[in-house]
């Protein structure tokens, strides 16, 4: 019996098999989000305000033909893509380096790996307290230490013009999400066998040649993973853009998750706020699809 | 691998058990508001059940993002029966029909008459009245007097001249950097309520009484208001943190600020010494004006509204009244009582004469100031009508942009003045 | 040799303690006020280290914990250490679902060819790719009209159809790197595909598996936008809306918020601290040998 259940098992198309085994994920995934998603996607065809009920219509792709010709959706646009960029790049090139750190035998590191994750660990409402205190121009923590140790001459207002609102904002963010990435990263570098390593020391590479021709590459599946994960978690930014700009001053820091927040939750305007965020979903897939691309082709290379 | 596949296995079913058992069980009249003193909320509630018979529970969420839960509620449909509700957004929720008028319930009337007009039209919407009041009161100045001694000042400004010469002979004796604290930031909180207070107290309105908008003429107060933040901006008088922060509150008790606008009850946390290093200091002021215009003003008002999901609205009804207006007994009971041991601002007409009352806030503000402060309140109309807050969230960027001098004023003003015309024919005001 | 050894030493503990005060920092300002007056946070300059040391926050959210009503204590304080019963109920739960059912997703993700494969590693990532707000009022909807609103199961579904995602598409690509060669010789020796799995791909993805699962637990302790949206009783709230509830419009406790954040991230770094020991590299290149 064992034998015939293993060989009808065997012949059982990679196709059924892969419906079999995703079978669960995806029937979670589908029964919470699912109906969800299509209610979205149908108001995102309506107009639909709920500050004027009774005059719900289906009026098909207008919210989305009226965002496209609006500079309310091409300004935000604009400043989400610079922070994402700005944000994706700071947060893979710090966790990169601090995954090879800790991927260094040395006495503390699994302290050190567990003490990494805390600003990921820090619940949203306090990390927006502690970035208002590290940043306020009278009584920052920021400003003094800079202040001693004699970097500036007098408290600076870093929320208050372009560009350092943005270079904070960004450094604010990074600083709560680069833990994940550092934790993908390393178990990432923990598939590289240290044998290899070691005939490339006995062939006489030095560190650097050592990085390129064996860590990167052997790094890349994971590193394209956490490239694509940060892309879509910062264009999707809201928290932090609440708390400590709202968005200001003068719509510098105006991302689209801020618009659909306000057209959502402020204007109860859910058809608008519905097909700005299929937009921007949109957008999201289609850059997502081309970095799966370009970044998988990477690693046939 | 086996083993823990039990282990996982155990704990999905513990997760389905412990999942199905939790769930809300029925206390009567379910009231939802922001987490100010639960235990007293919860003990009036108490007072509420031995009078009435019906059972009542606080539900307290989050207060910043109150406003967003109860949207997503109503959507929902949760039986949330009695729920606080904030001014700025009565409009909205009125008109979304997520909460009652009570203009035409019994007794009403009687509760009614006790309040100021003011007040009443902070509450109403499309000639309904939507609740019965809170906590209300008055945005007001609050100074630091040891900086304006510093500099030796002998008095707090009278007019906006006056308080940008004071600034600057503060900035000049060292005292602080940036004297003055504008809320100028996004938000509805911030930058249109301070646009209110400086344009009202130059005599002016940002809409007439038929919801025209104002602000775009030439040399209107609207405009000047927007001069003057300008020109301290410039001069360094006026911090340019105004723009971002979001609690002036905090630079204040820091001590790192002398001037700004307030809600009248902010000058409690200012003047107390456990949370402020300017306690003792931080004293009320009437709201400056100009050589023409004494003072100027608006009224807040936070009320208690039945919800469309209520399912008793009798008991609901019994519930508001207690809790706005008059308990059993006859008497003003919950209303009072935070005015007495919390300081928290009252409308009820009986209440101003009542001594206990007086002395109790007397301690953290001037009283009297306070009562003068609120004869200069302007009525606005106009944020009572349901596009108030889409025409508001296109105003912040722009209206920052005009005040830093990265965009010309008069085309701003005329574009806002523009999109108010288009909300306002849309929705045929 | 022993010469050179120290040097990449004194290097490693350099660069380790530049990315300790990065990371700790700022946390440690957090620690630091917990212990100090509301007012002293507005110093100029800052009070960096607490003087005296006030213990008024931490006792009452113990004593709150502990003697509920009794203790006099704000209701914040006292509900705050109850609420973690949820949090870890929630966090606890998904961390585990998520890696059971996420790494059976990924074995043909990573290992299979089959029509369609593309379409469902992207169709899986859909739900992530427009903003949790705007589906927050649809998801609240459907839960209320189906009775599962203000229930903490709703929260371990939907922090699980949100986690699932990133657990799929992590341990897919960590499977990639396991060689084939290892489970080809399992098949040869007569393994069913799901043999293969649980012998050969589960036991070399541990730290994979591990990394996951600490994902998962801490992403959904942090998660509050659906804790709060779907809960209707103080009875449901998870320790990140308690924290939250320290804000009350006319005052803000901010010492009580920082004190319950130091102590909220006390146990997602106990949870990565017992775990992360399964983060060990030497697993492929041992069973490769063997």
């Amino acid at each position: 019996m064992q034998t015939r259940r293993e060989t009808d098992r065997k012949e059982m198309s990679p196709g059924m098999l892969a419906v079999l085994f995703s079978a669960p994920a995806v029937l979670i995934i589908a029964a919470t989000i699912l109906a969800p998603f299509l209610m979205a996607v149908f108001l995102s065809l309506h107009n639909w305000n709920l500050k004027r009920p009774g005059r719900e219509r289906f009026i098909g792709l207008e919210n989305y033909t009226d965002w496209l010709s609006d500079s309310d959706f091409w300004g935000p646009l604009q400043t989400t893509f610079s922070f994402a960029f700005l944000a994706v790049v700071v947060i893979v090139v710090i966790a990169l380096l601090i995954a090879l750190l800790l991927n260094e035998k040395f006495p503390g590191r699994g302290l050190l790996r567990a003490l990494l994750l805390v600003p990921w660990a820090i619940p949203s409402v306090v990390n927006a307290l502690l970035w208002k205190w590290l940043l306020n121009p009278q009584y920052g923590l920021l400003n003094a230490v800079f202040f001693e140790l004699g970097i500036i001459t007098e408290y600076q207002n870093v929320l208050g013009s372009m560009p350092s609102v943005m270079i904070w904002l960004v450094i604010a963010y990074s600083w709560i999400h680069i833990p994940l990435a550092t934790l993908l990263l390393l178990s990432g570098l923990q598939t590289i066998p240290d044998d290899i390593y070691e005939s490339a020391i006995v062939d006489g590479a030095g560190v650097g040649q050592r990085f390129l021709f064996i860590t990167l590459p052997m790094l890349w599946p994971m590193l394209s993973i956490v490239i694509i994960f940060e892309m879509i978690f910062a264009l999707k930014v809201f928290d932090i853009i609440f708390v400590l700009t709202a968005g200001g001053p003068a719509d510098a820091t105006n991302v689209l998750g801020w618009q659909i927040y306000t057209e959502t939750f402020r204007k109860l305007d859910f058809g608008a706020g519905s097909s700005i965020a299929m937009l921007l979903g949109g957008i999201t897939l289609a850059l997502a699809i081309i970095f799966y691309v370009i970044l998988d082709k990477g690693v046939e290379r | 691998m086996l083993r823990s596949h039990k282990l996982l296995a155990l704990l999905l079913v513990l997760a389905l058990l412990i999942g199905a058992t939790a769930s809300a069980q029925d206390d009567g009249l379910k009231l939802t508001g922001w987490p100010y003193e639960v235990d007293v909320v919860t003990e009036n509630l108490g007072r509420f059940t031995e009078q009435s018979g019906h059972g009542a529970v606080f539900l307290p969420f989050p207060s910043n993002e109150y406003r967003d839960k109860m949207v997503a509620s109503f959507v929902a449909g949760t039986e949330f029966d009695v729920a606080y509700v904030r001014d700025s957004y009565l409009a909205e929720w009125a008109s979304a029909g997520w909460i009652l008028p009570i203009s035409d319930l019994e007794g009403a009337d009687e509760l009614l008459a006790d309040l100021p007009a003011g007040i009443i039209e902070q509450m109403s919407y499309d000639g309904d009245v939507y609740g019965l009041p809170y906590y209300s009161g008055v945005q007001t100045m609050a100074y630091n007097a040891a900086h304006l001694a510093a500099a030796g000042i002998m008095a707090p400004p009278a007019t906006w001249d006056e308080m940008l010469e004071q600034a600057q002979m503060i900035k000049d004796a060292g005292v602080v950097d940036y004297p003055i604290l504008m809320q100028l930031r996004s938000g509805e909180n911030y930058l249109l309520r301070e646009w209110e207070t400086l344009t009202a107290a130059r005599g002016g309105r940002l809409f007439d009484d038929d919801f025209n908008p104002l602000f775009q003429e030439e040399g209107s107060a609207a405009w000047q208001a927007l001069d003057w933040l300008t020109e301290g901006l410039d001069a360094g008088l006026i911090d340019p943190a105004s723009l971002t922060d979001d609690d002036g509150t905090l630079l204040m008790a820091a001590g790192t600020t002398s001037y700004m606008t307030t809600t009248d009850y902010t000058l409690k946390a200012m003047n107390d010494p456990e949370q402020s290093n300017a306690a003792g200091d931080i004293k009320n002021a009437l709201i400056p004006g100009t050589d023409d215009v004494k003072s100027g003003t608006w009224g807040y008002v936070r009320l208690y509204a039945i919800t469309n999901n209520a399912q008793d609205m009798d008991a609901a009804w019994q519930l508001v009244q207690f809790l706005g207006g008059k308990d059993a007994t006859g008497v003003y009971y919950v209303p009072k009582r935070w005015a007495l041991e919390f300081g928290l601002g009252f409308s009820p007409a009986p209440l101003y004469e009542d001594e206990e009352v007086r002395n109790s806030i007397s301690g953290w503000i001037d009283p009297d100031l306070l009562s003068e402060q609120s004869e200069y309140a302007i009525s606005r109309p106009y944020r009572f009508v349901p596009f108030f807050s889409d025409w508001e969230i296109g105003s912040w960027g722009p209206l920052q942009a005009a005040i830093l001098g990265d965009a010309d004023k008069g085309e701003v003003l005329n574009e806002l003045a523009e999109e108010w015309n288009e909300l306002k024919d849309d929705w045929g005001y | 040799m022993k010469a050179r050894a120290h040097v990449r030493l004194a290097i490693v503990y350099v660069a380790a303690a530049i990315v300790l005060v990065g990371t700790i920092g700022p946390f440690l300002w957090l620690v630091s006020s917990s212990f100090q007056y509301e007012r002293q946070l507005l110093n100029r300059p800052p009070q960096w280290l607490p003087n005296p040391i006030v213990l008024d926050s931490y006792r009452e959210i113990f004593e709150g914990a502990i003697l509920g009503e009794a203790s006099g204590v704000p209701y914040q304080s006292r509900i705050f250490l109850r609420s973690f019963a949820n949090s870890f109920f929630v966090a606890g739960s998904v961390a585990a679902i998520a890696v059971l059912v996420g790494a059976y997703a990924a074995y043909p993700l990573a290992r299979l060819h089959f029509r369609g494969r593309s379409v469902l590693l992207f169709g899986i990532l859909a739900s992530r790719l427009i903003p949790a707000l705007s589906l927050a009022i649809p998801i609240v909807l459907v839960a209320k009209k189906i009775g599962m609103s203000d229930k903490i199961i709703s929260l371990v579904f939907i922090n699980l159809s949100f986690i699932l995602p990133y657990v799929i598409w992590l341990l897919q690509s960590y499977f990639k790197s396991i060689p084939m060669e290892l489970e080809d010789a399992g098949r040869i020796d007569g393994c069913s595909r799901l043999q293969v799995v649980h012998k050969i791909i589960l036991p070399l993805s541990l730290p994979g598996l591990t990394s996951a699962g600490i994902l998962a637990f801490l992403l959904t302790w942090g998660e509050f936008l659906f804790a709060l949206l779907l809960s209707e009783t103080p009875a449901s709230y998870t320790s990140t809306v308690v924290v939250s509830l320290f804000a009350t419009d006319v005052d803000v406790s901010f010492v009580s918020i920082i004190t319950a954040g130091v102590i909220s991230v006390i146990p997602p770094i106990c949870f990565a601290l017992v775990f992360q020991r399964f983060i060990i590299s030497g697993l492929l290149s041992g069973s490769l040998k063997g």
